[in-house]
């Protein structure tokens, strides 16, 4: 048989290093900038690009589609490469995708800046932008498939078996959940309302956290850790069966984000015994990682690059436990809405993902520029420090959790609420500080990092086209002996991609269709009515502002929420909610039923200068609100969008609707004045103030009118 | 010889360590005796700081008996040396327990009496359980700390043998539960199980499911049907809507029962005016929660002036106090009788009443009806507060804390 020779591109995989480590800087600068702005307010310099509700969405966005999504492209153009013993499929490919992913992250991260988001978490990039990712998704696969199908590897390893239903399941959940309507360029509205979309939402933002920072890294994992400590996989049994199972199970939890809330009883519990029973396909992941070190653990203690594998895979088993145990509906009662839960992703999120990307930053660099690392003591340096980082981290935000959570429910004897939300939030200031020092030390470890590679590239020369010579899959694969099963597959990468997504569609479509077709699920009230043209207006400042990253629209069936915020949320009342707005945090009180709690001035107050109405509060203060205009000629085409998604305005609606605009506003305009404040009837804070007063009202006046 | 002196005494401290253990756990036994049958039952249980408490102990105790499974294996080696001593550790483990389960009875009494006598509680636990919990935390400690003195002792002691010793040594701890647990096969003969597979230099090994996740797995499985069939087919679990309302139903009893026996019972109808601690008290919950919107001094800024003589919902304090306690939906007061008991609300009205007349800086226009007091029926109010200014403090005490 003729031996060929061909070449690897590396030159495709040291660009995504760079974006990785580029964007990885960037993302957890932002992430210390939001960390800072939640006990320094004032750090928002008064500017609405950098204002918590703002940076968060950059933070989260920057690190997992730009730091951990140019590390799996990293790792998977070198991996893949050496894997099918192949060259990419097609250069001009690798770099449209690298190319196309940067302008889209920069794209990114200036829209959210700008305050141009659809409003749901992990997904807030705007439609065209949903469109470019799409695409470039669409050019990674046939790069992907192509190298794969022209291999000269007859069977297909399990890293890939990962990066197969990575792609597939992206791809779904991308398009799934991205479908809106758009309105103009920038601005655009969920095709789903209310307890749908957010069944959509978590089924999208669980499995973003499944198949973007999981599956991708495991393949990575299988790839980069026997590679470094030159070590078997422990069980090839094992594979096979987390994979699969993990695949088809993850996709099942995604309503353990919606426990409590108004979502249909059978569905949260689907939510929680799937999370239950991922813990096993997840530890399975990480036991054949920790496994395959056997008789390699010496090496551990000398080796940086392994040292963050080690901790890596560990922490990856930490939070896959935690995760289901968080999924039990009597401790998610207690964590939900908590800083636990930031802890938790963090655990997940610096530990798994960002060490693991580290130590293949460390293999990588050194054996691309075919050189020695420059410094291992910088690099286990830098491993000490982001340990110290990550317990610095999460230990003092699993106590502010825990602590927040127990003061919110806790009564007097006699039978009153003990603490106010204020003093609750004021109490774990200081934890927020120590979290905050946490993160500096994490980032100096990347800065470290980043030193010790630039001057270990400089030490050596960067090999572009690495030579190698195979030789071609042969026509006829011939199988000796018994073989397993699963080997029939692993020589079918099509198969294996059509397995794939079978397994991870059905979870979703056997939750999806009976909470769209059943109309049980979402019963109707009759007193929930549309929002009026001003207070769409209010709910897109709401929107842009990213007022639910802090603050939430759900009040969950407990004592201590309904004595605080009243009445406990029901499906119905969010019929027209596109997007929903029920938030996953409460850094500040719940606002399902703010409408009516304070007079207009009292928010127009709090808007301008928070603490003059809540000494001691958090949030920033809005002053651009006051003087921005709202766009009134848009009103039309926003009324005509809500009717083409169902929202019952009558007919001809769009044109009238700008009447009553003005009419609302005047009314609140008039309002602030008995008080001596002075407004615009156009100014953001009017429509903000009409929209927040609003809140919850429909069932509050229909109680009302029954007694 | 230095060593095998100290070893001498350390068998039998061993064996002691382990009895410690059994008598530990069994005196757990009381607590939760004592949980059933004193008046709220199972409560003890519900406590999360209780269940903490008991979890830390069953893991600290895990650690315990790994420990001394681990200094046990590690001391094999000595055993057979010294199995005269160890008879004798046996006598002396059994006058422990023996002691052990004349002491444990009397202990729970003990506890019994002092749960009855002192009513405090820390963290919604009973004083005595705390203790007796926390004792038991501290024990286990003890026993941790001293095993791993013991073990520093024998790895110590190991050091000091020769190499045959250490290699015999070794093999202990290698043929241990971990290996077991996880049917490892030794790394040696992973030839066997090489499956051939080479993928860019990387191979694959044909172990075994480790069995303890294969059950656990199993294990997982059977929890979801469970889960499911309890709470959506037999109905035997509470729906989240259920949960509420026996909470809800708990609470309100808690709330009433409560209220029957203190003093802090009082309504928009039985109101009066407090004396001058009630006041004081009134100010301090006005200042935190109230001036945002009324001023400091009353002025009034979002919220009306209260120190005028205009009233937008009456200026007597049975309105006062109806007024902070249900709030004004319509006009942006809102509801307090969520956050402020009835003393408290009782105190902020009385201090309200208090700042009347007092014409502070940057008053807020007049709005409302004109109030004046009627005399007669305002005078006497005021007596009878005086009258009973000793119980309102004792009230306003008992609020305080």
């Amino acid at each position: 048989m003729q031996i060929e020779k061909f070449s690897y591109d590396n030159k495709v995989v040291k660009w995504f290093a760079f974006a990785t480590i580029f964007w990885g800087i960037i993302g957890m600068t932002a992430g210390l900038w939001a960390a800072i702005a939640l006990y320094y307010p004032q750090l928002n310099l008064n500017y609405a690009p950098t204002t918590f509700g703002r940076m968060r969405p950059v933070h989260t966005n920057a690190v997992i589609f730009a730091f951990v999504g140019n590390g799996i492209f990293m790792g998977v153009y070198y991996s893949l490469q050496r894997l099918c013993k192949a060259r990419m499929f097609s250069d001009l490919m690798s770099k449209i995708h690298f190319w196309g992913w940067q302008s889209i992250i920069a794209a990114a991260a200036i829209t959210l800046w700008a305050g141009y988001t659809s409003g749901k978490e992990y997904a807030e990039l705007e439609w065209p932008l949903d469109i470019a990712i799409t695409l470039v998704w669409v050019i990674f696969g046939i790069n992907m498939f192509g190298t794969i199908l022209k291999r000269r590897e007859s069977h297909i390893y399990v890293a890939i078996w990962f990066y197969i239903a990575t792609w597939v399941t992206v791809a779904m959940l991308h398009i799934v959940n991205s479908f809106e309507l758009p309105i103009s360029m920038w601005k655009s509205y969920s095709w789903y309302a209310g307890v749908q979309d957010a069944l959509v939402q978590w089924w999208y933002g669980h499995n973003a956290v499944a198949f973007f920072l999981t599956t991708p890294y495991l393949g990575l994992m299988y790839y980069f850790l026997p590679k470094a400590a030159n070590r078997p996989v422990y069980s090839y049994r094992l594979s096979i069966i987390h994979f699969w199972a993990l695949i088809f199970i993850y996709i099942w939890a995604g309503p353990h984000h919606l426990l409590y809330t108004a979502l249909p009883d059978w569905a949260q519990s689907l939510g929680v015994v799937f999370s239950v029973m991922l813990i096993a396909p997840s530890w399975g992941g990480m036991l054949n990682g920790l496994f395959t070190l056997r008789g390699a653990w010496d090496k551990v203690r000398e080796e940086p690059v392994l040292k963050f594998l080690v901790v890596a895979v560990t922490c990856y088993g930490m939070s896959t436990f935690e995760g289901p145990m968080l999924s039990l509906k009597s401790v998610n009662a207690i964590a939900h809405f908590s800083d636990w839960i930031i802890a938790h992703v963090h655990v997940g999120a610096l530990g798994w993902n960002g060490f693991l990307t580290f130590g293949v930053l460390y293999w990588l660099i050194p054996r691309m520029w075919n050189t020695q690392l420059y410094s291992k003591k910088l690099a286990g340096t830098h491993f000490w420090i982001g340990t110290i980082g990550i317990v610095l981290y999460a230990i003092p935000l699993y106590w502010a959790g825990f602590t927040q959570s127990m003061m919110w429910k806790q009564f007097t004897e006699e039978g009153q609420l003990k603490f106010q939300f204020l003093e609750t939030v004021t109490h774990i200031i200081p934890m927020y500080v120590s979290r905050s020092i946490g993160g500096t030390l994490y980032l100096t470890g990347a800065f470290i990092m980043l030193y010790n590679l630039v001057k270990t590239m400089k030490s050596g020369s960067f090999v572009a086209n690495e030579e190698v010579e195979a030789a071609p899959l042969p026509t006829e694969i011939k199988t000796h002996g018994k073989e397993h099963w699963h080997r029939w597959i692993e020589k079918r990468p099509m198969q294996m991609l059509l397995f794939s997504f079978i397994a991870v569609a059905i979870g979703g479509i056997l939750e999806f269709v009976p909470t769209f077709l059943v109309k049980s699920n979402v019963p109707t009230i009759s007193s929930v009515k549309p929002y009026t043209p001003l207070e769409l207006h209010g709910r897109d400042i709401y929107v842009r502002e990213g007022c639910y990253t802090c603050h939430s629209q759900m009040i969950r069936p407990f004592r201590d929420e309904v004595a605080r915020y009243g009445e406990y949320s029901k499906a119905g009342e969010f019929v027209y909610d596109h997007p929903f707005q029920w938030g996953s945090k409460r850094t500040g009180p719940d606002l399902a039923r703010e409408g009516g709690k304070y007079p207009d001035s009292w928010h127009y107050n709090h808007m301008l200068d928070p603490q003059s109405m809540s000494p001691g509060s958090i949030m920033p203060s809005y002053g651009w609100l006051f003087e921005d205009k709202i766009d009134t000629t848009l009103t039309p085409k926003m009324i005509r969008a809500m009717q083409t998604l169902g929202v019952p305005y009558e007919e001809g609606y769009a044109e009238k609707a700008n009447k009553d605009l003005n009419n609302q506003a005047n009314g609140i305009r008039i309002n602030l004045k008995m008080e001596k404040i002075e407004v615009g009837k156009h100014d953001e804070i009017v429509a903000l103030i009409a929209y927040l007063q609003r809140l919850g009202k429909d069932i509050k006046s229909a109680q009302t009118a029954e007694k | 010889m230095f060593f095998s002196n100290k070893l001498k005494a350390l068998f039998p401290v061993m064996g002691r360590v382990a009895t410690l253990l059994v008598v530990l756990l069994t005196s757990c036994l009381p607590v939760w005796a004592k949980g059933a049958a004193g008046p709220p039952p199972v409560s003890s249980l519900e406590n999360p700081l209780a269940l903490t408490l008991i979890i830390m102990i069953a893991v600290l105790a895990i650690v315990v008996v790994l420990l001394a499974w681990v200094v046990n294996g590690a001391a094999d080696v000595f055993i057979t040396k010294y199995k005269k001593e160890r008879a004798g550790v046996g006598s002396a483990a059994m006058l422990l327990v023996l002691l052990s389960l004349l002491g444990s009875p009397a202990m729970a009494q003990d506890a019994a009496e002092a749960g009855a006598a002192v009513s405090t509680t820390i963290g919604g636990l009973d004083k005595t359980t705390f203790y007796f919990l926390t004792g038991v935390l501290f024990l286990e400690v003890i026993a941790i700390l001293y095993l791993l003195y013991n073990l520093q002792l024998l790895i110590r002691a190991e050091k000091a043998k020769s190499a045959e010793a250490i290699a015999a040594a070794a093999k202990a701890p290698k043929e241990n539960w971990w290996t077991k647990l996880n049917k490892f096969r030794p790394v040696e003969q992973e030839a066997d199980i090489d499956l051939g597979h080479d993928y860019d230099g990387i191979r694959e090994l044909d172990n075994k499911l480790p069995p303890w996740w294969l059950y656990g797995f199993y294990l997982c499985i059977l929890f979801a049907a469970v889960y499911l069939w309890r709470f959506h087919v037999s109905h035997t679990g509470p729906s989240s809507k259920e949960e509420f309302q026996i909470a809800m139903a708990k609470a309100d009893k808690e709330k009433e029962e409560f209220l029957k026996k203190s003093a802090s019972n009082v309504d928009e109808n039985t109101v009066v005016m407090l004396d001058a601690s009630g006041i004081a008290a009134g100010q301090a919950t006005y200042i935190t929660n109230c001036a945002a919107c009324h001023g400091k001094l009353g002025e009034g800024t979002v919220g009306p002036n209260l120190t005028d003589d205009y009233w937008l919902h009456g200026g007597k304090i049975n309105d006062i106090f109806k007024t902070i306690k249900y709030g004004v939906p319509e006009k942006g007061m809102r509801a307090w009788q969520e956050d402020l008991s009835p003393v408290k609300i009782a105190q902020v009205a009385s201090f309200i009443k208090s700042i009347h007349g007092t014409n502070p800086p940057n008053p807020k226009e007049k709005q409302g009806e004109p109030y004046t007091e009627e005399a007669a029926p305002a005078a006497k109010p005021a007596a009878d507060s005086a009258a009973t200014a000793p119980g309102d403090s004792a009230m306003v005490t008992k609020a305080a804390q």
